[in-house]
């Protein structure tokens, strides 16, 4: 099984003080911030889980928070689940998305991948990472993604859903044209609601959490389209799209009517040469979790079938936040299993076939 | 196929360049359109579902670009549905977002200024 959303993290953030430049590091040291000395440099969206967001059996008995303990880690999570390959995609890294400043933003972002080169990724040969960038300095973007790109242990882009623009905006191009050029994925992860950035629901500002975290899907909306309408795809063919931690259910239904409305629409797109579900198809991937679960379990595969989904989901667990799958407990096709849990992924990301443990020994 | 009727339609002077007459021939509702002198009659039913095609605006379009820029052409060629806004080619009666979609199209003939429809 291949986890395509593991979430790894500092006990503190000053962790990454020897991978920052001196002027960012007085950020750390000295700054203001929000959570007290320690805590990351960024916004905080205004929807404050009321337990945590954490699972709360996955505190480390050492101490720190869920996701800090490399062999807490691979206890609960790949060794217990035989975990091939996890992607690790951080935690606050990519909340740089909200800060003001994009100098910061990026120094942040590459203090955390090069942190996770060494924390982590030298740790474990089971780890993929995620190279974080920071949006809103979309030539810092660029400028990282060409600086460790082509490090063997980075296999996708990482971005927060949250966002200042939709992503097919093309003040984002130079961030896809690197991305392109070296081949990786780009990821866009729920998340960066706050700050800088807009809010997640169009409507307004919603209250709760609950209501908050059903509906933060919206922000993966609005950037499957753009990047659909505004000709991504077209630009850079070889460029591939995974939104994680968006929910699945509601792209047949966009995208049925993103069709409606090309036919009808198409002038203000000239440049694309397909129906938008069929960049979706060939482009977009979407990680399961958070899994639609309707009593019915059929109402969500005839949904997925329309989207094609034993090729274009993705495992996810999401640990160790509260709203984890467990791999054992996802109620998918039997048919799907070999592709959505580790074959789309494996192909996503060029990840080598698997070596049956027993017959290497 | 049955044998072909040839309906009248109207004058051609009746239809100026770029304009279009709706009649209603052999119990159909018909478009007849004067592109740059030549004559298309077009069934006033859009295949998509069923809307008056033939009452919509009479243009042209961004044509396909390679560039990612707004490139204007056909102009006068083309007719959007009234009600959905799909485009067809008033020629061919081909969609252009899919071109095994196609409106009905009828073939005209032109004598001594009346224009008529073959259906």
């Amino acid at each position: 099984m291949i986890d395509c959303d593991v979430h790894n993290c500092w006990s503190d953030s000053r962790e990454l003080l020897p991978f920052l430049e001196p002027y960012f590091r007085d950020f750390l040291e000295r700054g203001e911030l929000p959570g007290g000395r320690g805590s990351f440099p960024h916004a905080h969206r205004p929807w404050l889980h009321p337990e945590g967001f954490m699972r709360t059996d996955a505190f480390p008995p050492g101490g720190g928070p869920p996701g800090s303990s490399y062999e807490f880690l691979r206890e609960q999570l790949l060794d217990r689940y035989d975990v091939e390959y996890a992607i690790l995609t951080g935690d606050e890294a990519i909340e740089v998305s909200t800060l003001a400043n994009p100098r910061l933003a990026s120094a942040l972002a590459r203090a955390a991948n090069d942190w996770t080169i060494e924390t982590w990724l030298a740790r474990d040969e089971r780890f993929r990472a995620s190279l974080v960038v920071a949006p809103q300095d979309p030539a810092g973007a660029a400028a990282e993604i060409r600086r460790l790109g082509d490090h063997p242990g980075f296999v996708q882009v990482l971005v927060s859903t949250g966002s200042q623009r939709p992503y097919g905006d093309p003040v984002y191009h130079p961030i896809w044209d690197a991305a392109a050029e070296v081949g990786l994925p780009i990821a866009a992860h729920l998340g960066g609601q706050g700050g800088v950035n807009s809010n997640p629901t169009g409507c307004g500002p919603p209250t709760f959490f609950v209501e908050t975290h059903a509906l933060l899907c919206e922000t993966g909306m609005g950037h499957v389209a753009s990047l659909i309408c505004h000709g991504v795809f077209e630009r850079w063919p070889s460029l591939r799209f995974v939104l994680i931690e968006c929910g699945v259910a509601w792209l047949p239904a966009i995208l049925w009517r993103l069709d409606a409305d090309y036919k009808a629409l198409r002038k203000e797109t000239p440049w694309l040469k397909m129906l938008p579900s069929e960049y979706a198809a060939a482009h977009v991937r979407l990680s399961t979790q958070p899994l639609e679960q309707p009593k019915d379990p059929r109402h969500l595969w005839n949904l997925l079938e329309a989207i094609d989904g034993e090729h274009t989901l993705l495992f996810a667990s999401d640990y160790p936040h509260w709203d984890f799958d467990d791999p054992t407990q996802l109620h998918l096709p039997q048919a799907w299993e070999p592709r959505i849990f580790s074959e789309n992924a494996r192909e996503l990301y060029g990840l080598p076939a698997r070596v049956d443990a027993a017959l290497a020994r | 196929m049955t044998a072909q009727e040839r309906f009248f339609a109207c004058r051609a002077e009746e239809v100026p360049e770029g304009e279009r007459v709706l009649c209603r021939l052999d119990g159909k509702s018909v478009g007849v359109f004067n592109v740059g002198g030549e004559f298309f009659a077009l069934h006033n039913r859009c295949p998509h579902k069923g809307g008056a095609l033939c009452e919509g605006p009479v243009t042209g379009t961004t044509v396909p670009s390679d560039d990612f820029d707004y490139v204007y052409g056909r102009a006068g060629r083309l007719i959007r549905c009234a009600w959905h806004g799909w485009e067809f080619e008033l020629e061919t009666g081909r969609s252009l977002v899919d071109p095994s979609i196609r409106a009905k199209t009828f073939g005209v003939v032109v004598e001594d200024g009346n224009v008529y429809v073959l259906i």
